[in-house]
């Protein structure tokens, strides 16, 4: 709960179409783009970008962009110009520190040496201050402070082995990986063709789907012939609704050609020696939509497994359990099948009200409390309640939520959280409070649960959620795609620097 | 006030005789002789059709039919065609006679079916309009019809006419497509086919503008 009112954020979310088979394609590119975009809303409210091409030679861009909500920022008359597409790019962004301007959102076009690309970027440079210094030494002349704009600008270096009239993308990218270790999913169009390049820690999600006629998505069939077009995103939820199956994750370090031919795998760029994968370990705690998949395994079900942890590592004398709506859902009810204690609803949340809590003083974030929950009091008057929420980050959301329960009947509020307390910063795009705000860092983590009014606090240890997250992805049957892709890629790794202090990388200042 | 007295100019133009000149298996010649708004009688050469039911107005359908799948723009389904009367291809809207018994809806998702192998749901159906008044009195109904082509048997039809072959055109570039046709080609579009693509381009593009062919 506190990750969504303190507005603590992934950065983005990207996704790209390519039709496939004869080209002008009968598929509304346009439409799936922007589909595929609202699908991954919560990636990113503040603005939304498409870029589609022709895929002519040479090819015709064009860019549409929009502050707030897809739904909002795109008119249908102004959808209408992308509708000569055959395949495209588009992007979702958070807030960020930087000014929120149209000029800012993402796809970037620009001109290189053999034409126009487009580049949509989810994640954060972690060695991007040394970088901007480097490439400016080289002569390049930067104009925003964005990750996104160093890309393009690495992109478009020419590789030494590159010949005058045709590019090498694979050079280039690779060039790109070498310079700049984690973290970025990329997405880069060029001409007919999208590059799909995950860094090589994995930290952040990118998969394939392909999209078949709606009559065949859930038969075991549909072969080659029935495909309709490939599509890429940061998270599989959308691809049932724009009827794509899933296909398979591009892998840390991979870089994959997607074309109306279909998907072929270029290259993958190994990380350092004895490194292993680093995937975003918040994408399961929190980020991520419960639908989505990575490694093989539904979110939901991690989450549900890391309920079930925290109440092995956390058991509760108390009477019910519950959840702090909506993301703590999962978790509270793993944590009750696993106590045997019954799972019932204590809040009703309104959904219309939007951040609360960013209230400077108690009595106007107990105002908040009152507009964003109301108590459900018959179901708990007179019990013992087990709270279970997804985070506590600093403290101030969860306890007017408590004192709301305690004065509606609750004898005894116990919180469960189903994350470990974080305790460092993060440099690869979730924008968590400094060091010193964070509750984990403070005197009063000591007791917690006497700061927050809650008669106990436990939440789930490091070795609890790695072992849930980690369960799933060995144990995973059935899709031999799947499968494949990760015993040939062997190693299985999570970032947790947050909670650990422990970084994939070093980091560079 | 005048005063003519002349039977002639209050009679309405109508058909004297009609005298049967030749006739083939589908098709036959008459003279007819009729009395033209002026009150001359005169003489028309006159084709028609020997195939028309007794039920009906109409000889034949002609099928406007839209194939809408998820996703997807939404096609004309159109059919070409070598046509001995005009000895080359023709572009036009799948077609066919009315059968005996049969209902203009009927005909159509018959003909749908054997031409082009699609299985289609009726809209709606004109009142019987005419083809070439100048020459034949041959009328036609045109059915619109939608199919969806998310069914199963609506994906990759097949067609179980040999020589006609079914072109899918996007409705919302449908002129344009045309054009790319008749370029590439050498084909003679219908004038329904035409007439309906110029109407589309102003009705999608120019609501407000009266539509002007540039040459």
């Amino acid at each position: 709960m506190e990750f969504e009112e303190s507005g603590i954020g992934e950065e983005c979310g990207v996704f790209g179409c390519v039709a496939a088979g004869e080209w002008p394609t009968q598929l509304e590119v346009a439409q799936v783009l922007t589909l595929g975009l609202v699908a991954l809303q919560h990636r990113g409210q503040e603005s939304a970008g498409v870029v589609t091409s022709d895929g002519a030679s040479p090819p015709t861009y064009t860019t549409l962009k929009g502050m707030g909500l897809v739904s909002t920022a795109f008119s249908a008359e102004a959808l209408l110009k992308l509708r000569y597409g055959n395949l495209g790019i588009c992007h979702t962004r958070y807030s960020t520190t930087g000014m929120s301007e149209l000029q800012n959102c993402q796809p970037f076009v620009v001109d290189t040496l053999h034409g126009q690309i487009a580049v949509a970027h989810n994640g954060e440079l972690v060695n991007a201050h040394a970088l901007r210094k480097k490439v400016m030494r080289h002569g390049v002349g930067l104009s925003t402070s964005s990750d996104s704009e160093l890309i393009t600008q690495l992109l478009a270096f020419t590789p030494p082995t590159e010949e005058l009239d045709a590019p090498n993308w694979v050079a280039r990218i690779t060039n790109l990986m070498t310079e700049t270790p984690t973290s970025y999913s990329l997405l880069v169009m060029f001409k007919d063709v999208i590059y799909a390049v995950r860094d090589p820690y994995g930290n952040r999600p990118l998969c394939i789907g392909r999209v078949v006629p709606v009559s065949k998505l859930h038969k075991s069939g549909g072969g080659d012939s029935d495909t309709e077009g490939w599509v890429v995103s940061s998270e599989s939820c959308s691809f049932q609704s724009i009827g794509a199956k899933y296909y398979r994750e591009v892998l840390p370090g991979e870089i994959v050609q997607i074309s109306r031919h279909g998907v072929k795998s270029l290259s993958v760029v190994p990380r350092r020696e004895g490194d292993l994968p680093a995937f975003c370990i918040f994408e399961y705690v929190y980020f991520a939509r419960p639908d989505s998949i990575f490694e093989g395994q539904m979110v939901y079900t991690v989450r549900q497994r890391c309920g079930r942890q925290l109440a092995i590592e956390a058991p509760t004398d108390a009477d019910v359990v519950s959840t702090v709506p909506e993301s703590a859902t999962p978790a509270a009810l793993g944590y009750a099948q696993q106590s045997g204690l019954p799972y019932i609803e204590v809040l009703c949340k309104n959904r219309y009200v939007g951040r609360t809590f960013i209230q400077p003083n108690t009595r106007l974030r107990q105002l908040g409390v009152a507009k964003k929950f109301g108590a459900l009091t018959d179901n708990f008057a007179g019990k013992r309640v087990v709270l279970v929420d997804d985070s506590i980050v600093r403290g101030n959301t969860i306890s007017p939520i408590i004192k709301l329960l305690k004065e509606a009947g609750a004898t005894e509020v116990h919180i469960r959280v189903a994350s470990p307390p974080i305790k460092f910063p993060c440099y690869m795009g979730i924008n968590i409070p400094t060091k010193e705000e964070l509750i984990a860092n403070k005197p009063e983590f000591q007791d917690i649960a006497g700061y927050i009014g809650a008669d106990s606090v436990q939440y789930l240890t490091v070795e609890g959620l790695v072992t849930a997250v980690q369960k799933g992805i060995a144990s995973m049957q059935g899709d031999k795609m799947i499968d494949s892709t990760y015993k040939a890629g062997g190693s299985v790794g999570h970032c947790t620097a947050c909670l650990t202090g422990k970084y994939p990388v070093e980091l560079e200042w | 006030m005048n005063h003519t007295e002349d039977s002639n100019e209050t009679t309405a133009p109508h058909v004297v005789k009609e005298e049967l000149l030749a006739s083939g298996r589908w098709v036959k010649l008459e003279k007819t002789t009729y009395v033209d708004p002026a009150g001359s009688t005169r003489i028309w050469e006159t084709v028609r059709r020997t195939t028309r039911q007794t039920n009906t107005n109409a000889d034949g359908v002609g099928i406007i039919a839209l194939l809408k799948r998820t996703l997807h723009k939404d096609c004309v389904v159109m059919v070409k065609q070598f046509r001995p009367p005009m000895g080359c291809f023709t572009l036009e809207f799948p077609a066919g006679l009315i059968d005996e018994g049969e209902s203009a809806a009927t005909a159509a998702l018959r003909e749908l079916k054997e031409e082009t192998g699609y299985k289609g749901e009726v809209v709606g159906v004109t009142p019987v309009t005419c083809l070439d008044p100048g020459l034949s009195n041959c009328t036609t109904q045109i059915v619109t019809v939608n199919i969806n082509g998310d069914e199963m048997e609506n994906i990759n039809p097949t067609q179980q006419l040999e020589f006609v072959e079914v072109l899918l055109l996007p409705l919302d570039e449908f002129q344009t497509k045309i054009d790319e046709l008749l370029k590439k080609e050498e084909i003679v579009v219908d004038a329904k086919v035409y007439i309906f693509a110029m109407g589309m381009v102003q009705a999608f593009f120019k609501p407000r503008e009266l539509p002007v062919l540039k040459q």
